[in-house]
């Protein structure tokens, strides 16, 4: 029980002393304001921010269900030859270096649609953890296994199907959980590069919104959300992860 | 005379890399009949294995395999199971292979004794049970031939003496032709009919033992004087071939 409790209440003492030193130092709410003022920010304007997540929500979710088919199928692909791999993969690795920020510019001209432009820029942040994680996971199939499969006779179908994508798994599970997050910044930051504007903006652009007009309560309130969302997906991921490997991966064993 | 079940033509194997594992060898190996390798470790015995089982290719001579050689189960040195399926997914795999159903899986279940646990994933079971799983899932097609590369080696004795009593019941009910390599000289003149003796590497063939004892072969045969001279004779061979490569290095 200890144990559970003992990361919130250090939050918990850590948002008191915050309150305190604000009130007590006297700071204005539009540099800082008191954590119990940015909670009451949040439950006036919920509503609104409510769909401002939405809308947030909806890009990573879909950036990063696009991640996972398209990077464990050109995964799969590169795997098939170690020709196609060298060819491709370093693409890969390009666009994982490259600061989506000096894209986003770019696609913003090309795209018209502001939910197709959030998402190819999301998209393109989550990817690489996909592709090369399970990469990896396919390079490290079992050579006995895949002797005896050669031995029965499988068909490259039967062998993909039935050895080289079970035994990927763990490792593009792991590579979801870091491209979850990856899709999260990606959608925040093309957000914020993008500007959006209007009803259907994210909550990375209300952030961004409120700040200028110095309305800290609301821009802090976004910040806090925007976490919250993070942490909720990677434990979502988390959960679905240990749900799929917990028969048989070392992984999923219960702590001791 | 009926057509063997293996014959290696001058067959050897140089590995891409030089390392010359396995010096031309001929043999042949009859049908029906329970063959063991024995000889130091790195001298060629899981390359001749894979020689036979046709997993890769030799580099000089030529390797034969009879008709019905299609049909090989082979037993790696770990249990080498699919961690993610469990005891029965596992053992149904060559029949899912071949698009054949997976109605024998119970009864060969039965047979390794591991009945009830169907459901099991491999890393509940023991060594030994996962051996066992193994060795399930290499008879499950009825193969004519089966090939077992030092399947016992990482158990305990215990266990092993009584895999090997199970192993000789299935071979007498089955007749296979059956392939076995082990370090252990006792192991191999116990189970088998016929025992070859390799070299260091690059590996040769030392001696050709047949082991006339009639069969069934009981457990009292282990402790018998009979094994023992087929052990010391063996052994010998192996000490001469060791010291004479260690002379020529
Ligand atoms: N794929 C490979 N590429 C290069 N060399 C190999 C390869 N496989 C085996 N060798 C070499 O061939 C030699 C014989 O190997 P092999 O595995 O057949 O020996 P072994 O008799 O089965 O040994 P052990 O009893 O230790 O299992 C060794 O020197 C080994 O290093
Ligand atoms: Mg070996």
């Amino acid at each position: 029980m200890m144990k559970v409790a003992a990361a919130p209440m250090f939050g918990a003492i850590l948002l008191a002393l915050w309150e305190i030193a604000v009130v007590a130092a006297e700071v204005p709410p539009y540099i800082l304001p008191r954590p119990s003022a940015i909670a009451m920010a949040i439950a006036a304007n919920a509503g609104d921010l409510a769909s401002a997540l939405a809308v947030t929500l909806q890009v990573t979710v879909a950036a990063l269900t696009l991640a996972a088919l398209s990077g464990a199928l050109v995964a799969l692909v590169l795997a098939q030859s170690p020709i196609a791999e060298r060819i491709f993969f370093p693409y890969a690795v390009f666009l994982q270096v490259t600061p989506i920020v000096t894209i986003a510019p770019f696609i913003i001209i090309w795209v018209e649609n502001v939910f197709v432009v959030l998402l190819i820029l999301a998209w393109m942040a989550a990817i690489f953890p996909i592709i090369s994680n399970t990469l990896l996971g396919l390079k490290s199939v079992d050579t006995n296994l895949k002797d005896l499969f050669r031995l029965y006779g499988a068909t490259r179908w039967q062998t993909i199907r039935r050895l080289m994508i079970p035994s990927a798994l763990p490792y593009f599970l792991g590579g979801l959980r870091i491209a979850g997050g990856m899709a999260l910044i990606g959608t925040v930051v093309a957000e914020m590069v993008a500007g959006t504007s209007g009803t259907r903006s994210g909550l990375a652009s209300r952030l961004v919104e409120a700040s200028y007009r110095l309305e800290l309560a609301i821009a802090l309130g976004c910040f806090v959300l925007l976490s919250a969302a993070g942490l909720v997906l990677y434990l979502v991921l988390d959960a679905v992860s240990r749900r799929l490997l917990r028969h048989w991966h070392e992984s999923a064993r219960a702590a001791p | 005379m009926t057509e063997p079940a293996f014959r290696l033509i001058g067959a050897g194997k140089t590995y891409p890399n030089g390392t010359q594992a396995l010096a031309p060898i001929s043999l042949d190996i009859a049908r029906g009949r329970f063959v063991s390798l024995v000889g130091p470790s790195g001298c060629g015995k899981s390359t001749l294995l894979r020689l036979m089982a046709g997993l890769i290719t030799p580099s000089e001579g030529e390797v034969v395999r009879g008709t019905g050689s299609s049909e090989t189960g082979f037993v790696f040195q770990d249990a080498t199971l699919m961690p993610w399926a469990n005891v029965a997914d596992n053992v149904a795999l060559p029949l899912v292979l071949k698009n054949q159903p997976p109605d024998r899986v119970a009864e060969t279940l039965q047979r390794v004794g591991l009945q009830g646990f169907e459901g099991a994933y491999p890393r509940e079971l023991s060594g030994g049970m996962q051996m066992r799983a193994s060795i399930a899932r290499a008879i499950v097609t009825s193969p004519q031939i089966l090939l077992m590369d030092e399947p016992f080696a990482a158990l305990d004795e215990f266990t092993r003496f009584r895999l090997n009593d199970d192993l000789i019941d299935l071979w007498r009910q089955h007749k296979w032709t059956a392939v076995f390599v082990t370090h252990s000289i006792r192991e191999a003149v116990f189970l088998s009919q016929r025992v070859i003796v390799m070299s260091p590497r690059p590996g040769r063939m030392l001696a050709d033992i047949a082991i006339d004892v009639p069969e069934p072969r009981d457990p009292a045969f282990r402790s018998s004087h009979i094994l023992a001279d087929y052990c010391a004779h063996i052994a010998a061979v192996l000490g001469r071939a060791m010291d004479a490569g260690g002379r020529a290095a």
